[in-house]
């Protein structure tokens, strides 16, 4: 999952544990929540320092303080935040990024879709990794159903669509080769299993496993050809959205919830949130994630 | 108020050992912790803790732990209050009254996992009651903390009952109260709600550990019950559960509870749950610490 503001491997810290945090970086989180609805946690809060500390300099600045008053009140300020938001969720993404998400689809929703009586006589299931850069997350989808066919997904049709803005992303997903860096929360069982050795120490995805996948370039913009995407169980967009501003925001958001089938799940990273951008999703929490659903017709609660 | 313990149950509720090692001073120290808003006495609780020997120390000693970091030691109650905060001292005080009236060698749960779970659901109770005026935090704070005193009473009069049920709930990943049911045929709300009875706790509170996962059903302070119903489903999924996945999706505002808090608080429309959940996250860290301090280590009690 690209997810990137919940790192496992935690970098290097302009401020040792333990110390106290200047209360500037609470106020810039709070700040970059309101316009992203991305939350960095005190335990991660030192991604925010750190990506505070890269713009200071970029920008010849003395403080926080300063940087602050240059987020609140410069003249450049949007373009301002969207430098932030590119240093907080920057490059950070491996496969098998977010087990909370992973755990919520195969202990909770695979079983309720797999009991659901209208899906039982199609079964099939369409997910879309919307923003899937390099790859990492619809692999990561496609290893986890694997996993399934043998269980709660026996005899279903899965079909993973994975598309980008960045056609040189989409063709290195598409050739699917990790190294170490990508592959750091990758267990051996499933790299023995998908995976077989490519140039160097990489790993590349077995045939079997991209044949799961169709990847395109998308423009999330472009209204004709969001429409296109209907019918889908689930759908990821993980910091992705940080890149469009108000109205464009809503209105993606508005596709995606169009093109989930009701009872399907919408997610984003793992400290991400919709703000208040669409009201029909319901924010639903499964242990350790939360994701937005689109309610069944017979739940009546659309 | 009427109970669904069989007699045979409430006669094994009442021999128990824990009724009469009640610390003398808990009563009276929650009388006065939650006493109405205009500031807690504080003069009052120092004076009220010095009766106590053991309870004074282990407040200093989690005082004095790492988990605050103080430069300056407090060497009484009345410093650690100044140096750490009425809140903060609250939780230790009523940590370590809870700890000395359930002897931890005799539970069939871990102490520092139910702990952990009761701290959270007083902390977020209390923080959900301050967004909804004219509730009153303090006895939110309380009722959240006490919500399962139920499973001490059946850890203690129903080991073998109780231990079957575990073993239900963790191996089925299914919530603790359905596992009860199966083995037991009721549930840590009638024993606990037959315990605070006995205990004369304030009716709020006995409402909110009888109905706490049937809000409807309560006699009374249903906004309450709600409240911390709510917190304990919010604290089950963010980490602070019973130390087992629960295999489920929880949609707050599909619950009955939300509709029935949303009827006498219609600031509940301007929550954000989102950003209410990561915040939780922020505070895991230092309820883990203190509950460690207070059961981990040395034994409390004889």
């Amino acid at each position: 999952m690209s997810a990137t503001t919940q790192g496992t491997s935690a970098p290097p810290s302009p401020f040792k544990a333990g110390e106290p945090i200047d209360p500037v970086y609470r106020q810039i989180r709070d700040i970059v929540y309101k316009v992203s609805g991305i939350y960095n946690t005190d335990e991660k809060l030192y991604l925010m320092v750190d990506g505070c500390a890269k713009r200071i300099k970029e920008l010849k600045l003395k403080s926080a303080r300063e940087y602050l008053d240059h987020l609140t009140a410069h003249p450049s300020r949007d373009g301002e935040m969207r430098h932030l938001l590119n240093e907080l969720t920057i490059g950070e993404t491996c496969l098998f990024r977010s087990m909370p998400q992973i755990d919520a689809i195969r202990k909770v929703i695979l079983p309720e879709f797999a009991a659901d009586k209208t899906k039982q006589s199609m079964k099939r299931l369409r997910i879309w990794s919307a923003g899937c850069s390099t790859g990492e997350e619809p692999y990561t989808l496609a290893m986890t159903m694997m996993e399934e066919s043998e269980g709660v997904l026996k005899d279903w049709r899965v079909e993973i669509v994975a598309t980008d803005l960045n056609d040189r992303s989409v063709e290195t997903a598409k050739a699917g080769i990790y190294g170490d860096y990508s592959l750091r929360n990758t267990s051996d069982y499933y790299k023995r299993k998908y995976f077989v050795p490519a140039d160097g120490k990489k790993l590349q995805v077995k045939p079997e496993v991209k044949k799961l996948i169709t990847f395109n370039r998308l423009n999330l913009s472009e209204d004709a050809k969001m429409l296109f995407m209907k019918g889908m169980d689930l759908i990821f967009c993980c910091n992705v959205l940080i890149y469009f501003d108000g109205t464009s925001k809503a209105k993606v958001v508005d596709h995606f919830f169009g093109n989930l089938n009701f009872g399907g799940y919408f997610f984003l990273g793992t400290s991400e949130s919709l703000l208040k951008l669409n009201d029909a999703f319901h924010l639903v929490h499964f242990p350790g994630t939360i994701a937005y659903w689109k309610p069944s017709l017979k739940s009546g609660k659309l | 108020m009427t109970t669904n313990l069989a007699p045979s149950m409430l006669e094994r509720i009442k021999r128990i050992e824990v009724t009469p090692s009640i610390p003398a001073i808990l009563m009276p120290l929650m009388k006065l912790l939650c006493a109405p808003s205009d500031g807690v006495e504080m003069d009052e609780v120092v004076r009220l803790v010095s009766y106590d020997n053991v309870i004074a120390a282990q407040c200093l000693r989690v005082a004095n732990s790492p988990l605050f970091g103080l430069a300056v030691p407090p060497k009484s109650v009345s410093s650690a209050v100044i140096s750490l905060g009425m809140r903060r001292v609250e939780s230790i005080l009523l940590t370590c009254c809870m700890g000395q009236a359930f002897p931890v060698k005799k539970w069939v749960l871990d102490p520092v996992v139910f702990w952990k779970h009761s701290l959270g659901c007083a902390m977020v109770s209390r923080k959900f009651s301050e967004m909804l005026p004219g509730t009153e935090p303090e006895r939110a704070y309380m009722a959240g903390l006490l919500h399962d005193i139920g499973f001490l009473v059946n850890c203690l009069a129903f080991p073998g009952e109780f231990t079957k049920a575990m073993e239900i709930a963790q191996r089925e990943q299914i919530p603790f109260d359905e596992a009860e049911i199966a083995a037991m045929g009721f549930t840590h709300c009638d024993s606990g709600a037959a315990l605070a009875e006995q205990w004369k706790l304030f009716p709020d509170t006995v409402q909110v550990i009888a109905h706490h996962h049937d809000v409807e059903g309560a006699e009374s302070e249903k906004a309450l019950v709600a409240l911390v119903h709510l917190s304990d489903l919010l604290c089950r999924v963010r980490g602070m559960g019973y130390g087992y996945y629960e295999r489920r999706r929880v949609d707050m505002i599909s619950d009955p509870a939300w509709e029935i808090l949303f009827r006498e608080h219609r600031e509940m429309e301007g929550i954000d749950l989102a950003r209410f959940t990561f915040e939780l996250d922020d505070s895991i860290g230092e309820i883990s610490e203190l509950v460690s301090t207070v059961f981990g280590g040395s034994p409390v009690h004889a």
